[in-house]
């Protein structure tokens, strides 16, 4: 039996889908509910200013709308007909995560049956993007392999794409469906424009995901199930836009904050400059040490991008130490290592440069980011040989890109926390399986409509000719990337064809490494 | 606080990446040659029997493990990492000229077909550690010294880019400026020169070179001065760029020494073991 997939079928479905997605009329919208909560004089404007990201888009019967795992950017606004949403059992467990252990490089060392140890190193984040919890968009009565119908009216796919959390559940419409999809920046536009839109999403988020969300961070995760429902009720949701600031050193310290989504800076300032000492990202948490030494804040936090946290007040964090002597020994073990930390990186501003750079660059959205000691490397190309010996003779980078002192950022994919490339893939080529490092392109499903390659804020994914022919007689372009040598179970070949050890994978979270390496 | 002294590139450049390797090579050749040292006290040394002929085996084995480099890309290697491989060419490549001394009972060939191979084995032997060197201090230098870093195959598409880019600039220049571009900066930007003297300096010749930049600056209108640093710094890059391919064409070119001579040594040793096993 043939697997062969048509990808011509596959190009004509997409072309289709784009004649029938269609820029929405402001007369039609201002009259939908969504908009309702805007007031009434500014409405008109908001709607003007929101529909450049609202689509009107048409799905046949059996057309997949969101693919479960997939990271969405768009909020599905159901106009006309029925949606199905099949939530599998692995996701709907009680656990809220997937096992992580799939073969390839991004297994850790030690789980891989004739592994080196050094292979681990080979990565910078060796346990993969593991405990990724998945937060469901849907409603919390569908039970583990079971389904829903979504009727016109509901709303569908805000969190995964407010979040950048991968999406809980399959959707697929049940007949002719018409949808409005909304795009991230119209949803934030929308929920800044209307307090009874962000009421109501942010009462969805608590509803639905803050529970799971708050039990998957590791120091919270010994409080039961009553303390978590008050903190579902009691905290606060919050957003910044870029630059914004959120804390500001000196200031009294009074809430912990929990990381949703998006990129904070941590900063401190030091004589007339600021240092930047780390970042935080969707998991992190920061307060816990200025609130139980009940002193100001000790370093700024400013949102790097637009951000949402989940905001804890100072009296439900000291009910929780009071309460649970085992999560403040825990935080003081976490105040201890992170004031270590940011001791550490006062004293050496070295390490601030590189997170300055990292957060200049862009770097600090890679998982496992290819950087090249141009002072060791002679050139030889053996690293680009040896990707392409792994890929069938096409190599999946180019060594060429940023230069940082003796670093090379090659253009190799930095296998992004939020792969963005995945969001506008129509036929879900590109995927990161839940709780894994690599985002992987299947080839035999890719249409070569270069949305990812154009998407892609770091030029990483390269469109390259093939020798199949389109029926208008064009040549086929596919999108390529690096998929760390997902089959190669020696793990990545460019690190590992290296002869003089120059090339490296790494995490800029891991700045400890990241000092080590670049010093 | 005690200052950290700054190791010099060439201080660098010696050091070895893996100084355990060094030591167990040096523990090696130091057995090997005591080893000869006891053999030839008890015995007249012969490189045709006993100990003497182990070392010819030794000898031959390594030079066949190092002709095996090669075999280091993913599809035929099983083992090992690219640098495990190169630390065992470099390493056992040394062994292997020793034992071919020892092997000679460290006395000069009798026939020219001896002499044949004992000086292939010595200079495939040290174009080999001279490639090492040189791996180790160019791509420090052109780290160090350059902000420009290219591929080798496109450091000729990247000049004509500066010339077009060059070309550009002086479209509405003044006169001073655009003879003086014509005449002194077009005809250098619109070639790679290589230089072997971008081994010893990467930044050589530069202060040279951009002097007529300087002294012509006192010759242009201000409001085409920023014009002028403009070209200079194209024509800065340009010679970053020269420097790149000659640096990186010595590092792609010095395998001519050290590859066919290794070849015809191999063929020689061929040779060598037919004619001894024949006879």
């Amino acid at each position: 039996m043939s697997l062969r997939v048509d990808r011509v079928e596959l190009l004509r479905r997409y072309e289709r889908r784009l004649q029938l997605m269609v820029p929405a009329d402001p007369e039609y919208l201002k009259v939908l509910p969504l908009f309702s909560g805007v007031p009434e004089k500014a409405r008109l404007k908001v709607v003007e200013k929101v529909r450049k990201y609202i689509h009107l888009v048409e799905f046949a019967a059996g057309d997949t709308i969101l693919r479960e795992g997939d990271y969405g950017d768009s909020a599905y606004y159901l106009l006309e007909g029925a949606v199905e949403v099949v939530v599998s059992p692995a996701v709907a467990s009680a656990s809220g995560i997937r096992p992580q252990v799939r073969g390839g490089a991004h297994v850790p060392a030690a789980q891989r049956p004739g592994a080196r140890p050094e292979a681990r190193g080979m990565l910078g984040r060796p346990q993969g993007t593991g405990g990724t919890v998945i937060l469901s968009d849907f409603p919390g009565e569908i039970v583990p392999g079971g389904r829903k119908l979504l009727e016109p009216g509901e709303i569908f796919g805000e969190l995964s794409a407010l979040s950048r959390y991968p999406v809980s559940a399959n959707v697929r419409a049940e007949s002719v469906v018409k949808v409005m999809q909304i795009r991230l920046p119209g949803l934030r536009m929308l929920m800044a424009s209307s307090k009874e839109f962000k009421k109501f999403l942010d009462s969805r988020y608590r509803a639905r995901a803050l529970a799971l969300h708050l039990r998957h961070v590791p120091i919270l995760s010994a409080l039961d199930d009553k303390f978590i429902d008050r903190l579902t009720e009691t905290a606060e949701l919050v957003s910044f836009e870029p630059g914004q600031v959120i804390v500001q050193e000196g200031a009294p310290a009074d809430a912990f904050f929990l990381v949703r989504g998006g990129y904070v800076k941590v900063g401190v300032h030091t004589g007339s400059t600021e240092l930047a000492v780390t970042y935080l990202r969707r998991g992190d948490y920061a307060g816990e040490a200025a609130l139980l030494l009940d002193e100001a804040w000790p370093f700024t936090l400013q949102a790097l991008e637009h951000v949402e946290l989940v905001k804890i007040s100072k009296q439900d964090f000291q009910a929780i130490t009071n309460q649970y002597p085992k999560v403040e020994e825990e935080l003081w073990r976490e105040a201890v290592e992170r004031l270590r930390r940011r001791g550490a990186a006062t004293r050496s501003p070295i390490s601030s440069e590189y997170v300055r750079m990292a957060m200049d660059t862009g770097l600090i959205h890679g998982e496992s980011v290819l950087l090249i000691d141009l002072s060791t490397c002679t050139r030889c190309d053996e690293c680009v040989r040896g990707c392409a010996d792994a890929h069938g003779g096409q190599p999946k980078f180019i060594r060429e890109g940023i230069k940082y002192r003796n670093w090379l950022v090659p253009t190799a994919c930095y296998q992004c926390t939020d792969p963005v490339c995945i969001m506008d893939c129509p036929t879900g080529a590109i995927t990161r399986e839940v709780g894994t490092l690599e985002v992987t392109i299947n080839e035999p499903t890719c249409i070569g409509c270069s949305n990812c390659a154009e998407r892609c804020p770091w030029g990483n994914i390269v469109m390259v000719e093939t020798s199949e022919k389109r029926p208008d007689g064009k040549t086929v372009e596919l999108a390529t990337k690096c998929d760390l040598c997902l089959t190669r179970p020696q793990g990545p070949a460019c690190v590992q064809m290296c002869p003089h050890g120059s090339a490296v994978r790494i995490s800029f979270k891991d700045l400890d490494r990241v000092t080590a390496t670049l010093r | 606080m005690k200052a950290v002294p700054v190791p010099t590139r060439a201080s660098l450049a010696l050091r070895p990446k893996q100084p355990v390797n060094l030591l167990l090579t040096a523990a090696v050749s130091a057995i090997l040659v005591l080893a000869y040292l006891v053999s030839a006290y008890v015995s007249p040394w012969s490189p045709k029997r006993g100990l003497g002929l182990v070392f010819g085996f030794l000898a031959a084995l390594l030079f066949v493990f190092e002709m095996l480099y090669p075999a280091r890309r993913p599809k035929a290697r099983p083992f090992f990492t690219a640098r495990n491989w190169i630390q065992a060419h470099v390493y056992l490549g040394v062994v292997a000229m020793l034992a071919v001394v020892i092997h000679a009972g460290f006395s000069w060939p009798h026939g020219a077909f001896g002499w044949w191979l004992l000086l292939l084995s010595a200079w495939t032997t040290a174009t080999g550690l001279a490639g090492v060197g040189l791996q180790k201090w160019i791509p420090a230098a052109l780290a160090e010294g350059l902000r420009v870093e290219a591929l080798y195959e496109r450091i000729p598409e990247l000049l004509e880019k500066l010339l077009a880019e060059a070309d550009a600039l002086m479209e509405d220049a003044s006169d001073v400026l655009e003879r003086f571009y014509r005449s002194e900066v077009r005809d250098a930007l619109s070639k790679v020169r290589p230089s072997w003297s971008y081994l010893m300096d990467v930044r050589g010749g530069r202060d040279r070179a951009l002097e007529p930049f300087r002294r012509m600056a006192q010759f242009v209108d201000p409001e085409e001065k920023e014009k002028l640093e403009d070209l200079t710094s194209l024509y800065t890059e340009k010679m970053e760029l020269d420097a790149q391919y000659s640096l990186q064409g010595i590092l792609r070119r010095w395998l001519v020494l050290h590859v066919p001579p290794a070849g015809l040594l191999m063929a020689l040793l061929l040779i060598h073991v037919f004619g001894w096993v024949w006879y």
